[in-house]
């Protein structure tokens, strides 16, 4: 007998089902080196989750642009941007200019895309190589404060009622966005201008403030990831963003999403960022040197979209 | 039976488990063309795209002169003679006339494409369609519709087909390109070609057409030559049952002082080289009819009352405000609502690939929210009332509207726009290339908002359409205004001669 899921819900079901091979393969492992199965232990788990949230956080506002068809390149730097700057203001307005930050660069991205009309593709690049080059004429001639403030360390670090708040914040940022997705008319306009703008335009959708918006919740989720990656390292550093962006994008395609628009269910990016770190975490405790760690990586994100693609002719 | 070209013996395809043709034998015969009719839904699509490769069948086998045969793709049926004019355009908008005609195998040199050969190819195929306006340099993007069905058949005849397919190739023509159709298939019925020919034009099946078949629910009804029965007759066998008057009744024409102050007027508008002084005015509770050739400007009226366009000059006044409205946005929400319906339905009316409820409820979101949330039990009455209202047959609100049938489909888009209750209705071309029997459904509707006391603008490429719905038609020539006429003076004469700006007194 065939079990029938939806095709929205088919690359979630084998995102989830890999998820558990991957976890069945790491303890088989390290049940035949060491004898344990700290993989299965809850402390790693909440420890790969913590780590995870600053992806997850990332690729949740990565979401919103590419459900538009579009694509956020800046996010590393918005990232680093938003993280540096905040300390460098420190105290107790550390967390809003971060999020100011992100704000500025979000509507500079959604004007840049909705308005001016060029590919995000190139526009946020741009963006992304101008920040850098603020970052680096920022710490150029004198050294600003660059470490955490007490409210990062807290974010990043603490744990409440034994869980990293860390993990409280991913969570409420999901349950934002998931909410705005699904229950609100801004979000199935996201999905209704990602899937044909010109209907949505005709449908009297306001196609370019929804542009905006999503750029804008994009690089806000940038750089709240700034601000918990800042605490989680005690301090913000060039470059901190780096190794973001393409995770993001992986764990929003792995999760179902369509690159290039208007599908795709934020359950999906909670489960390919699970995917992604956890693949990363068991590699590297199989002590795989870090050009086969690489290999492997790649060759399962392409792996799992050949799997998702077949059977998915479009009848018209 | 051995006389025939090609030959389908029992063939059935079945999607998901659904019967899309059961069992169907179906043969034709050089030098002969062929009607296929049946509403849409019929299985009329899925055995042309059968036989041109497209897919395969589940069951039954193909006989070409006799020889078993089978295509696995669209290229081993063109090779095999059997050519397929698709419903949906298939030119490349930013490849030159020339490119497409030749796309599948251009004439090379040294093996590179040899574009003078080409070119020269084309003005060839061009000029046999009487399209010798069409420079074969010249992007798809850049000709009208109907062009570019022009040059569409002109590809097809560039395969040498043995038999032709045409997929409602002429509801996007004009009619003098109609007629040039009409020329080319009669050339080429002499030279021995089968031609297969879909349409839902009934005049057009009987001036062409020597043997009809009727298609219904995937099934063969029947095939039997032309003239054995009667228009009554055949709409019978294709639906199943008896259809009433085909247009709703009109009421008795009004006078200006009757019809009130107008909810629409236009005057002088202007926009680019498209449109150049457009007057008009429509009043509630009644049908105004755009009228005249493919592409003198009617679109983009209805566009730029929409507010869909940018820099329109002129003086429109909506209910009791002046001015156009900014952006679709604005024209719905504005105190005198606008809807338009727009022409082509699968890139401006719907999002394809999502949900029949999201598509339905795409403009009014407003509507069914509480504060920023959308009311789950608003949305779920407002999509059942949607479909009620218009009778919509569907699976599931979930499904992606593309699984619906071209009829289904505009019907969706015209529920939407009824959930915000609008004051004026633009519609374009509502009923292109749907079935009878929606195409009734849509009449009447139009009518019952009219009486309602809706305004309506609606164009409409078919003569017929506008003589049977309309109060008023304004016939556009040159992005003008060039003959408005009223209740009886409607005919096809007048109508015809206002759209190729020719007076009728004095003609």
């Amino acid at each position: 007998m065939r079990i029938s899921i939806s095709a929205e819900n088919r690359p979630i079901a084998i995102a989830s089902l890999f998820i558990v091979v991957i976890l069945l393969a790491g303890t088989a492992y390290t049940l035949s080196t060491t004898g344990t199965a700290p993989l299965l232990s809850p402390r790693y788990l909440l420890q790969l989750l913590q780590t995870g949230s600053f992806l997850g956080i990332c690729a949740a506002g990565m979401m919103m642009v590419i459900l538009l068809g579009h694509i956020d390149l800046s996010i590393p730097w918005t990232l680093t941007a938003a993280a540096m700057t905040a300390t460098a203001v420190g105290g107790d307005m550390a967390l809003p200019t971060a999020l100011a930050v992100g704000l500025a660069v979000g509507l500079l991205n959604g004007f840049g895309v909705a308005y001016l009309r060029i590919p995000s593709m190139i526009f946020t690049l741009g963006v992304d190589t101008v920040l850098r080059g603020l970052m680096v004429a920022q710490t150029g001639g004198f050294a600003p404060q660059d470490s955490a403030t007490p409210l990062m360390l807290f974010l990043a670090k603490d744990r409440l009622l034994g869980i990293p708040v860390a993990i409280f914040v991913w969570a409420a940022v999901s349950i934002v966005i998931a909410v705005i997705l699904t229950r609100t008319g801004f979000g199935r306009s996201i999905y209704a201008t990602g899937s044909r703008e010109g209907a949505a335009f005709l449908s009297g959708i306001r196609t370019r403030f929804v542009i905006v918006g999503a750029f804008v919740m994009s690089s806000l989720c940038a750089s709240l990831a700034g601000v918990l990656l800042t605490g989680y390292s005690a301090k913000a550093y060039q470059g901190m963003g780096n190794a973001f962006l393409l995770p993001a994008i992986a764990a929003v395609v792995l999760g179902g999403t369509h690159i290039l628009g208007g599908r795709g269910r934020y359950s999906g990016t909670l489960v390919g960022v699970i995917l992604i770190v956890l693949l990363n975490s068991v590699l590297s405790i199989m002590q795989m040197p870090e050009a086969g760690r690489q290999i492997i990586y790649g060759a399962v994100i392409i792996g799992m979209l050949l799997v998702y693609g077949r059977n998915q002719r479009v009848t018209s | 039976m051995s006389d025939a070209i090609v030959e389908y013996r029992g063939i059935s395809k079945f999607f998901a488990g659904i019967r899309a043709l059961e069992n169907v034998d179906f043969a034709c015969s050089p030098g002969s063309i062929h009607a296929i009719l049946g509403e849409n839904g019929a299985g009329k699509s899925t055995l042309i795209k059968i036989m041109s490769g497209v897919l395969q069948p589940d069951a039954g086998e193909i006989r070409l002169e006799g020889k078993p045969v089978t295509f696995p793709t669209p290229d081993a049926a063109n090779r095999a003679g059997i050519v397929c004019m698709f419903q949906e355009l298939s030119l490349i908008p930013d490849l030159s006339v020339a490119d497409n005609i030749s796309i599948s195998d251009p004439p090379r040199r040294f093996g590179l494409i040899d574009s003078r050969a080409q070119i020269a190819r084309a003005e060839d195929l061009l000029a046999r369609v009487r399209c010798e306006d069409v420079d074969p340099r010249s992007l798809v993007r850049e000709l009208s519709l109907s062009r570019r069905q022009m040059v569409e058949i002109a590809k097809a005849l560039g395969r040498k087909p043995k038999v032709l397919i045409l997929d409602e190739a002429t509801s996007a023509l004009t009619s003098r390109d109609v007629q040039t159709v009409y020329d080319l298939l009669a050339e080429l019925k002499d030279e021995g070609v089968a031609s297969l020919f879909i349409s839902h034009r009934m005049h057009e099946v009987d001036a062409l057409c020597d043997t009809l078949a009727v298609f219904r629910n995937g099934q063969h009804i029947e095939t039997f030559a032309k003239g054995e029965k009667s228009e009554r007759e055949i709409v019978h066998l294709m639906i199943g049952r008896d259809v009433e008057a085909q247009f709703p009744p009109k009421p008795p024409l009004k006078s200006p002082e009757e019809r009130g102050k107008p909810l629409l007027k236009v005057q002088g508008l202007k926009w680019e080289t498209k449109l150049n002084g457009v007057d008009l005015s429509v009043c509630r509770g009644e049908i105004v009819g755009l009228g005249g050739l493919d592409g003198q400007g009617q679109k983009e009226l209805l566009l730029a009352l929409f507010g869909a366009l940018r820099d329109v000059d002129g003086e429109v006044t909506i209910g009791n405000r002046k001015g156009i409205p900014s952006s679709p946005a604005g024209a719905k929400s504005a105190a005198t609502r606008m809807a338009l319906v727009p022409e082509d339905r699968k890139t401006e009316g719907l999002m394809l690939g999502m949900p029949i409820s999201d598509n339905l409820l795409a403009a009014s979101y407003g509507k069914i929210s509480r504060g920023p949330f959308i009311d789950p039990a608003l949305a779920r009455h407002a999509v059942e009332d949607g479909l009620k209202k218009l009778q919509i047959k569907i699976g599931s609100a979930s499904d992606p509207v593309m699984t619906l049938s071209g009829g289904n489909q505009q019907k969706v888009v015209i529920a939407k726009w009824l959930m915000i209750d609008p004051d004026i209705i633009l519609l374009n071309d509502p009923t292109r290339g749907i079935d009878v029997g929606t195409k009734q459904e849509i009449y009447r509707l139009m009518r019952e908002l009219a009486n309602e006391g809706k305004a309506i603008l609606f164009y409409s490429s078919d003569y017929a359409e506008l003589i049977g719905c309309c109060d008023r038609v304004s016939v556009l020539y040159g992005g003008r205004v060039v003959s408005e006429q009223e209740g009886d003076d409607i005919t096809e004469e007048s109508l015809v001669a206002a759209s190729l700006n020719i007076d009728v007194e004095a003609a």
